[in-house]
């Protein structure tokens, strides 16, 4: 069923597209592959962290679903990351 | 803050995967599945997230090559 579904398993990120990524910000620029592993545990780490304390402030506001802005809210207050384009446009200050 | 600079339509991360994995922490929480938006975003911010790291590799890695120049 569902439940057997191992999470460490899925890839998530592709690493075609980490290398498109390692391109674009240094053309120039190989990575080893020890390093994209660690970028890897780096992506996953981050969503791990992030969809958790998401969650955290949905439940906070006793939703109960995830919402844009929950996302947003974290991430601008644990990693000054304003991304502009999801969700209901509030004026910012 | 940090803005994107480039919005590729190709999503970044793979999406039926990412919402697999949302969606099992979003469940541990009580909560209901996500919606798609939520996962794009999340798409977004890791590879801003990781953008962030790679410039500062680039960086260190041109001192390291300044070091063995002189």
């Amino acid at each position: 069923g569902p439940g057997g579904l191992m999470l460490g398993e899925s890839r998530v990120l592709d690493k075609r597209r980490l290398q498109e990524l390692v391109k674009e910000v240094d053309p120039l620029e190989q990575l080893d592959e020890e390093v994209e592993e660690v970028l890897m545990h780096i992506a996953d780490d981050f969503i791990d962290n992030v969809v958790n304390a998401a969650c955290l402030l949905a439940k906070h506001r006793k939703a109960n679903t995830l919402d844009v802005k929950d996302v947003q809210l974290h991430l601008e207050r644990n990693w000054n990351m304003w991304i502009p384009g999801f969700g209901s446009e509030e004026v910012r200050p | 803050g940090t803005q994107l600079r480039s919005c590729k339509d190709e999503a970044f991360l793979s999406h039926p995967h990412l919402l697999q994995k949302v969606n099992a922490v979003a469940r541990k929480y009580g909560l209901e599945d996500v919606p798609k938006e939520v996962a794009n975003l999340i798409s977004h911010a890791t590879q801003e997230r990781l953008r962030n790291i790679l410039e500062k590799l680039a960086t260190v890695a041109e001192h390291r090559l300044e070091i063995y120049k002189n």
